[in-house]
């Protein structure tokens, strides 16, 4: 044949050039757009959410309540002890209580005997409490949630004394009943005109707790203790009230050996067991319900590596880069998109996870937080940032290794082996590697403080975003130096 | 802006292995460039570097006067078919074409107009899983029409496809070329070119063979040849080559004779007393003309393929 010469008209024009538009909100459409239109890839997404709540009901429904059953109507909050023997008076208005701890013996370098002022006996209520420890000196006490300020040695006999003004409540500790010397003070929120001063013991169980892989048990049983006091003054003492005791709840159970008060004229002589502050081995029953993100977090991993390597076995982001060359901005879009579908599929998971469970739980005999609770909410929300972290996380580690199987079974030896090995291991090692590892991000589920508790809930998150934070930019790196 | 790719100096290297080396060609507006050459001669590597996919190791590809990467709208500026099967099978083929509009912010019904142009309407909410290799073939250039591009590339686009859709890329290649835009096509078959394609760029491992029309090649193949028949073949033979032709028997009455024009091969053949029965100039087929020049591409590594302009 023989060729036309190129004809020398005027070069093409783009008829839709002056409409088209680049933009990173069009990058996350078309992202959105690649997602959304693979039927599978959604239904891994729903998978995730409904193996979660599965796995939460199917715990709640295997619970059982094993507690003694009787005491108090209103249980003091999850995770936190009341026990222990309380002796107390009414102190009317602004006063003081003051003792001398003559003895302590039995329960451990952590028993507690020394002095109590709080607003009602009710457990689980806000307390101010000055006390000597065998092994921790002289410490000042309140609240649920940590073991009190103070310490060093005490020797006995030791004084001590509580004094309020309106809601501060500050301790002092004296030698010999003449030179006192401030250990703290600390405030007592709603505290009524009336509250409750006196002396108490308290001990922490004897715990053992064994660590196997997959689990672990925790075995009790209870220490006592027995404190005497003298030289008990309480003023300005409510007209007419008499001392009072709150013990060990549990009711004929009760084991008066074990609990109780004797004494003459102005010596007390206190027994009690169980404990005050937080329960450190306490069930941490949101992050029980939870737990079956370990297995929808599966899904989520694998959509979000998916989403890259689908791309990459096919040729198709050679596609991708021709619509948009800026490589960096694609993979932005990318991860936005990943995390944005790892954190709706976490959200709801996690919020019906403990909806659904709550009532199953509560049929069990098991009073779970409600969700209206602070840490509870952590722990909602926190799992839905944790599986958004967990999708940009394994979408970059899916650029950096660029096939599937490599790509999931990496992130999922990262985020669950940590925590399998760990139970395995003495609990200094354990704590490392869960401090050090991505699994720190789970510590966002925590409400609860625990003796095996390794990081802060956010601090653990903040170590899987800097995992993922890492690996993003490596993702970056390669894809902008590699050709496609 | 220009409707032209230009490649200047362009050289990429895989560990050892030279894949393209130091190719220059210009695709113009207005024609279908035929980009040829054997498998494995660089001609993927290329239309990869030209769009900034792969970095090249020297040299420059411009589309338009611009480097690819830096096209804010690149689907407007060139449309390009590099692999027909790089669609998500699961994704259905309108959806496919509608990230790929969203993404560079094109009107959703240029989604639509493309599937009309691409004869895909009744295939445009099939998965493209489900597609043969000739839907998938109109889903990938329905998809670099998109942007209504000046220029575009076409990897092996009639790669297996069958007569009638060999027929129908190759009409579509040549009404786009019409408009007015730069076509530039690859194959490792010249004959599916052959009547499709303006210009060649040959190569041969990596390297230009010949950038040239198709006319000018046909006419350099055809070699100033002249196809005698005759029942006398052995005297024919004998009288050409003593007044220094090359003369090759082509079949039992057929004789091809080089290096003598027609009027002194009759004069001499008239003077020695040797009967014919016909003189024709000879006309070589793309095929063969293709043929001559890779094979000396792969004997003598290209050099001689210079030549050929």
């Amino acid at each position: 044949m023989t060729a036309p010469a190129p004809p020398a008209g005027t070069p093409y024009r783009s008829a839709v050039l002056a409409q088209a538009r680049d933009g990173f909100g069009r990058l996350l459409l078309a992202e959105w757009t690649k997602l959304r239109t693979v039927p599978r890839w959604m239904l891994t997404l729903l998978a995730s959410v409904l193996l979660t709540v599965l796995v939460a009901l199917l715990s709640a429904a295997g619970t059982d309540s094993t507690g003694s059953g009787g005491g108090d109507a209103a249980p003091p909050p999850t995770g936190t002890f009341d026990l222990g023997h309380f002796t107390y008076r009414p102190l009317a208005g602004d006063g003081s209580v003051t003792a001398r701890v003559a003895a302590q013996d039995g329960g451990g370098a952590w028993a507690k005997a020394g002095l109590m002022l709080r607003g009602s006996a009710q457990r689980g209520t806000p307390y101010a409490a000055l006390m000597v420890t065998p092994g921790h000196g002289v410490r000042l006490q309140t609240g649920y949630a940590s073991g009190g300020q103070g310490g060093g040695a005490a020797a006995l006999p030791r004084w001590l004394r509580l004094t309020r003004s309106g809601t501060t409540v500050t301790g002092y500790d004296s030698p010999d009943g003449r030179a006192w010397h401030r250990v703290g003070s600390v405030r007592l929120d709603g505290l009524p005109e009336r509250a409750l001063a006196g002396m108490f013991v308290a001990v922490p169980d004897h715990v053992e707790v064994q660590r196997q892989f997959g689990g672990e048990s925790v075995s009790g049983s209870p220490g006592d203790t027995r404190a005497t006091f003298d030289h008990v003054s309480l003023s300005p003492a409510a007209p007419g009230a008499a001392w009072r005791d709150r013990g060990t709840p549990g009711g004929p159970a009760a084991d008066p050996d074990a609990d109780g008060r004797t004494g003459s004229g102005g010596t007390f002589t206190l027994k009690g067991t169980g404990d005050i502050g937080p329960d450190e081995f306490a069930d941490d029953i949101t992050r029980t319900t939870l737990t079956g993100v370990l297995i929808g977090q599966a899904a989520v991993v694998a959509l979000a590596v998916l989403f890259v390597t689908a791309e990459f076995r096919r040729g198709m982001l050679r596609t991708t880069f021709a619509a948009s060359p800026r490589r960096g901005r694609v993979l932005a879009a990318k991860a936005v998109v990943a995390g944005l579908a790892g954190l709706g599929a976490g959200l709801a998971a996690a919020l019906g996870a403990v909806l659904l469970a709550g009532p199953v739980l509560r049929s069990h005999g098991m009073s779970p937080p409600p969700l209206s609770d602070g840490a509870v909410l952590r722990a909602v929300l926190g799992t839905a940032a944790l599986l958004g972290a967990v999708a940009v996380f394994s979408l970059s580690v899916a650029v950096i290794v660029r096939r599937s199987a490599p790509a999931i079974t990496i992130v999922l030896l990262l985020l669950l082996v940590p925590q399998i090995v760990a139970t395995g291991l003495p609990l200094s090692a354990a704590r490392w590697l869960e401090r050090l590892t991505p699994a720190a991000g789970f510590a966002i589920q925590h409400t609860v403080p625990r003796f095996d508790q390794a990081i802060a809930p956010w601090a653990g998150f903040g170590v899987l975003c800097a995992y993922t934070a890492a690996a993003l930019a490596a993702a970056a790196w390669l894809i902008r130096k590699r050709d496609a | 802006m220009e409707a032209t790719i230009e490649v200047r100096g362009l050289r990429k290297r895989y560990g050892a292995a030279v894949a393209v080396d130091d190719l220059s060609f210009t695709a113009g507006p207005g024609q279908v460039t035929g980009f040829v050459g054997p498998n494995g001669a660089g001609k993927s590597t290329t239309m990869r570097m030209i769009m900034g996919l792969d970095r090249p190791d020297a040299g420059t590809a411009l589309v338009g006067g611009r480097p690819y990467r830096s096209l804010r709208t690149p689907l407007c500026r060139l449309g390009a078919m590099l692999d027909a099967a790089a669609v998500h099978p699961a994704r259905r083929a309108r959806d496919h074409l509608r990230w790929l509009a969203h993404a560079n912010g094109l009107p959703a019904r240029r989604v639509d107009e493309v599937i009309e142009l691409a004869g895909l309407a009744s295939a445009a909410r099939r998965r493209a899983g489900g597609f043969s290799l000739g839907m998938r073939q109109r889903l990938g250039i329905a998809a670099a029409l998109l942007g209504d591009p000046p220029v575009l590339m076409f990897d092996e686009p009639v790669n297996g496809l069958d007569p009638e859709g060999i027929a129908w890329i190759r009409g579509l290649l040549r009404s786009l070329a019409a408009e007015g835009r730069a076509v530039l096509v690859s194959s490792h078959l010249m004959s599916e070119l052959e009547g499709g394609a303006d210009h060649l760029v040959v190569i041969g491992r990596g390297r230009l063979i010949a950038d040239t029309s198709v006319a000018d090649l046909l006419d350099a193949a055809s070699g100033g040849r002249v196809e005698l028949r005759t029942a006398e073949r052995q005297g024919a033979m004998t009288v050409l080559a003593r007044a220094g032709a090359t003369a090759t028997a082509t079949g039992p009455d057929a004789v091809t004779v080089a290096g003598l024009p027609s009027e002194r091969i009759i004069a001499l053949l008239t003077g020695a007393g040797v009967a014919f029965s016909g003189i024709s100039a000879h006309r070589a087929t793309l095929e063969e003309a293709y043929m001559e020049l890779t094979r000396d591409a792969v004997e003598f590594q290209a050099v001689t393929g210079q030549g050929a302009r």
